[in-house]
């Protein structure tokens, strides 16, 4: 513990005018040259150079001091246990934290709720449905990144910015969802403990990175595939224009999971084996979503415009999003390094029904859906 | 007047989009090379680059796909994209069914293309930019093929 006591005689000589100015004579951490601003302004990445963008393996200290700059040899330890660049780094952490800040929206200012019109009953209790799932279901994308944050070494103070930007970017999705499910009236659908079960999962993991697996890349690009889904089944431009906002901040969170999965690999190789344990017993649970009425139930019932239609068309709408969500996840996992396609645990892949098996393509699922 | 598709006809469009930048900056900034592959035009497929670096939409017009490092491509039937750009045209931007990501997600008649999740996912992460750029043909003179006119 560094000394707090009042230095006395230094306060006596400040007030004869007789300034200490050691860190003003002494200092030697000048970048080189003035930074060029980057077409979009200066960036995080555009200040990374030197000593200030050495960003070490191993931190060593556990300080809020600044990356780069000047610190005394003995600093409080902040009980930091991420301290190695590999638990949280990925190499787009920069440009993503840039990319966020410069695309946020407001939930208030930027959706049109005035011009939402009238719609089916039926129609618009699904998607308060699906607006409940998700005013649910994203939050945790809040809280497990807030959990962790403040146990991330400042060294690497660029991931944790870019979280930072997450925890706002989750925080608005719930708020956009609450309202719409409450702006025409209808109000907020069913939950159900299956879902958070997968919630409890993400909440309760044991270190960052099995936590980080199963929200970033499993579970927020299930979600992303549920925004795109939400575009398209939008009964009208305001909620056309939610999802696709939504859509793009998601996508952003999916970059980071993906890149910093392939980071923590190829910096421990050794480490893959309890990675894909967290994802089998992530795509176990998720598998189980897929069987939740009030999850799957209003996508077909806004896929087949009413309940008559979505029971007549049966489970293609959903059959096809299912495909089409599993094989994006699994390119994800390809791209950061990991091999799921031998042992995804989701059904309607392997061990279970698969839609292709029965003839059933995406593209007649949604021919007939958006017929 | 460009007809579309064509080089003229994308750089008219990015000209339009450099016109309402400040709209489009409040959507912040992008950093995408979407290609545009048009299939089954009478002298085969053709590709169109469209960039969108910062705030600034860039037109490569008509591109070889082989060496302009498309981070994605958005493929389909001519017809389609006739459709959607009348689409757009009609309407003053895409009406429910004919925005990008409803003619793309269930991969018909539009499909994202890339060899890398991460560059298809680009488009997730910039599509409502995207949106309001391809929005902008309704304000861009279009001389659409005789073929694909009502009982052509």
């Amino acid at each position: 513990m560094a000394d707090l006591t009042i230095d006395w005689d230094y306060a006596a000589r400040v007030s004869e005018g007789k300034l200490d100015l050691d860190w003003l004579h002494s200092w030697n951490h000048e970048v080189g040259e003035e930074i060029k601003p980057s077409r979009i302004g200066l960036t995080m990445k555009d200040i990374a150079v030197g000593r200030y963008g050495d960003i070490p393996e191993e931190a060593p200290m556990r300080t809020m001091a600044p990356r780069g700059g000047e610190r005394e040899a003995v600093m409080p330890d902040m009980g930091y246990t991420l301290n190695k660049r590999a638990d949280v780094w990925a190499e787009n952490v920069m440009d993503l934290y840039e990319e966020a800040v410069s695309r946020q929206w407001s939930a208030t200012r930027d959706i049109e709720w005035s011009e939402i019109p009238d719609i089916d009953p039926d129609l618009e209790h699904a998607l308060c449905q699906v607006c409940t799932v998700l005013s649910e279901v994203e939050m945790i994308a809040s809280d497990f990144p807030a959990k962790w944050m403040w146990q991330i070494n400042h060294d690497y103070v660029e991931a944790k910015m870019f979280l930072a930007t997450q925890i706002m970017d989750e925080s608005r999705h719930t708020e956009v969802f609450r309202k719409r499910a409450l702006a025409k009236g209808a109000g907020l659908g069913r939950s159900r403990a299956a879902t958070e079960e997968f919630l409890k999962l993400i909440l309760d993991a044991d270190n960052y990175s099995e936590g980080s697996a199963l929200m970033h890349l499993l579970g927020e690009g299930i979600v992303l595939s549920l925004f795109r889904a939400g575009e398209l089944l939008s009964p009208s431009p305001v909620e056309k224009k939610i999802f696709r906002l939504c859509m793009q901040d998601e996508a952003r969170h999916v970059a980071y999971g993906t890149m910093h999965l392939r980071y923590a690999l190829a910096n421990d190789p050794d480490r893959e084996g309890e990675y894909h344990e967290y994802l089998d017993k992530g795509e176990r649970i998720l598998a189980a979503l897929f069987t939740i009425p009030e999850v799957v139930e209003p996508l077909m019932i806004l896929a087949a415009g009413g309940e008559e239609e979505a029971a007549a068309l049966g489970g293609q709408a959903a059959d096809m999003l299912q495909m089409r969500v599993i094989e994006e996840y699994l390119q994800r996992c390809d791209r950061a390094g990991i091999d799921r396609r031998s042992r995804i645990q989701i059904p309607g892949i392997i061990g279970g029904y698969d839609p292709a098996e029965h003839g059933v393509t995406s593209e007649a699922a949604m021919a007939q859906a958006t017929n | 007047m460009p007809e579309f598709p064509s080089g003229e006809w994308f750089d008219a469009l990015a000209a339009q989009a450099n016109d309402k930048a400040d709209d489009l900056a409040e959507f912040g900034f992008s950093n995408i090379r979407l290609a545009c592959r048009i299939n089954g035009l009478p002298d085969g497929d053709r590709y169109f680059g469209l960039r969108v670096e910062g705030y600034d939409v860039i037109s490569d017009g008509e591109i070889d796909p082989a060496s302009w490092g498309a981070d994605c491509t958005l493929e389909g039937p001519a017809q389609v994209w006739f459709e959607m750009v009348s689409n757009i045209r009609e309407n003053g931007g895409a009406d429910l069914s004919h925005t990008l990501n409803a003619l793309s997600l269930p991969e018909i008649p539009l499909r994202i293309v890339s060899d890398d999740p991460m560059g298809r996912d680009l488009f997730f992460r910039y599509n409502q930019t995207l949106q309001e750029v391809f929005d902008l043909a309704a304000e861009v003179p279009t001389e659409m093929p005789v073929t694909t006119r009502p009982n052509s």
